[in-house]
């Protein structure tokens, strides 16, 4: 009577355990389901809403409209920026770049050159459109707090007597050291003045590119220049990158300084377009 | 970049520079008559703060000026914002070749910071200080003989929609704030409950 009874009991037990192991196992699956759904930072790709029901504008047209938002502004201040939404992964290396317009964003910039002068780095730069080159004279002139440029570059021959000069204190906060991190030592000065004189620097932040592409006086066939290259460059960009990243271009939208976003639909006038020379100027 | 919904509401303001006060096409050189000659360019100079009768000027600058830039996309309109409070709010109108005969009745001083009128720019000057922004563009319509643009049916539409949805996000705003309020009040009723019984279970 007892065995049975034991054996009942082993056998009770033993459902138990048969039980409890499929129990552990749900339990197992539950909670890997679970911190699945916790590790998932969301979807993979950001989320591209449909376009339907966006009214979508040519640029003229998103011209003029932004040219009445603008209105009283002084030209050469508003800038018409561009936004370009990418179809991409959340992760992942993101585009940055550097890019030269075909006609010029930024007010002249002031680039100052530190090379030893009268070689054929310092003629390069001038050359190139720096406005101060040197070394001594430009120290000096720092010192005695006349920084009259809003950019600084160093030849990688000048930076002991650079770090001799101690201007690291005076340079420093205003962000005009040049340093080998920054991209600011460079063998080739001249080059590199050309870049920044008409240089924009863009980067990707949530699957947006956005930067100025012209100033409010440009005419519309000077913006379709700017907005032409920009969109080949920002494509480019996204070839280079590693094989297995697909990133293509979802929106491109036209704002200003002080307008709304207007989608563009990739044309360059529609039918009720007014006259694009009207487009020009103040 | 905003939400789609958002930038779709957004892109509705655009219809506030289609239509609505100072939505009026000036005289060109192609439809200038006689007594209304073509109109080139726009200044308007007004103080920084409102004080001092400058609310009208810059009222019209945000309201009719963009409207008038979006109809007229050729004409020049400049702005300029100073700092003196006492000194003139103005509008100055250029006219080609002659002002027009309502234009020609102005006889404000010149502006300062008004570009200089080229050869065959004449120009007129009105005095825009303790006018409200209607009355200034009712004085710009009289000397320019704009014609205004109304808003097209499809247009009309379109507003009485903003409207009806500003409307009811008033409603709406209210409904929310009762409902955020009900709750506000009840966590602190249960919160003074839990206060009151632990008072209790202590003492």
């Amino acid at each position: 009577m007892a065995a049975p009874l034991f054996s009942g009991y082993q056998q009770a037990r033993g459902a138990a355990t048969a039980r409890n192991k499929q129990a552990v196992e749900r339990k197992k699956r539950d909670k890997a389901a679970r911190s699945l759904a916790k590790g998932k930072k969301g979807p993979r790709e950001f989320k591209q809403k449909s376009l339907k029901d966006m009214e979508q504008f040519a640029l003229c047209d998103a011209m003029r409209y932004l040219r009445a938002f603008e209105v009283g502004r002084e030209p050469a201040v508003a800038k018409y920026e561009v936004h370009i939404r990418l179809k991409t992964r959340r992760d992942g290396p993101v585009i940055r770049n550097m890019i030269r317009f075909p006609h010029s964003v930024q007010t002249e910039s002031r680039i100052c050159v530190i090379c030893p002068p009268g070689s054929r780095h310092a003629k390069e730069a001038l050359a190139a459109g720096a406005v101060l080159v040197g070394e001594d004279e430009v120290f000096e002139a720092v010192k005695n707090g006349r920084i009259e440029f809003d950019r600084c570059l160093a030849h990688p021959d000048s930076m002991a007597a650079l770090t001799k000069a101690g201007l690291g204190r005076i340079l420093g906060p205003r962000g005009l050291m040049p340093s080998a991190k920054m991209g600011t030592v460079v063998e080739d000065v001249a080059a590199r003045v050309g870049m920044l004189r008409g240089g924009t620097v863009y980067r990707e932040r949530d699957a947006v590119v956005r930067l100025p592409i012209g100033q409010l006086g440009f005419s519309p066939e000077q913006l379709r220049d700017n907005l032409r290259v920009t969109i080949d460059q920002v494509k480019k960009d996204a070839n280079n990158l590693q094989d297995r990243i697909t990133k293509e271009i979802y929106e491109v939208v036209l704002s200003s300084t002080h307008g709304p976003g207007f989608s563009l639909n990739g044309e360059f006038k529609s039918e009720d377009t007014v006259d694009p020379a009207l487009l020009t100027g103040a | 970049m905003p939400n789609l919904m958002k930038r779709l509401r957004k892109l509705k303001t655009v219809l506030n520079v289609r239509v609505g006060t100072g939505a009026a096409i000036f005289p060109s050189a192609a439809t200038a008559t006689p007594e209304y000659p073509a109109v080139t360019r726009l200044h308007l100079t007004y103080a920084r703060k409102i004080y001092g009768g400058h609310q009208g000027a810059r009222h019209f600058w945000r309201n009719c000026l963009t409207r008038l830039k979006y109809h007229n996309p050729g004409v020049p309109m400049t702005v300029k914002q100073t700092e003196n409070q006492e000194g003139p709010a103005s509008l100055t109108v250029y006219f080609a070749e002659k002002l027009s005969k309502a234009a020609s009745l102005n006889t404000a001083d010149k502006d300062e910071h008004a570009p200089a009128p080229s050869a065959t720019e004449k120009t007129a000057t009105v005095d825009v200080r303790n006018l409200n922004y209607t009355d200034i563009w009712m004085k710009v319509k009289n000397m320019t003989g704009a014609q205004e643009v109304a808003a097209t049916e499809k247009e009309q539409e379109e507003l009485q929609k903003i409207e009806q949805e500003a409307q009811k996000s008033v409603k709406d705003r209210a409904r929310i704030a009762a409902m955020r309020q009900a709750k506000l009040d009840h966590e602190r009723m249960l919160a003074a409950a839990k206060g009151e019984a632990a008072k209790l279970s202590q003492g």
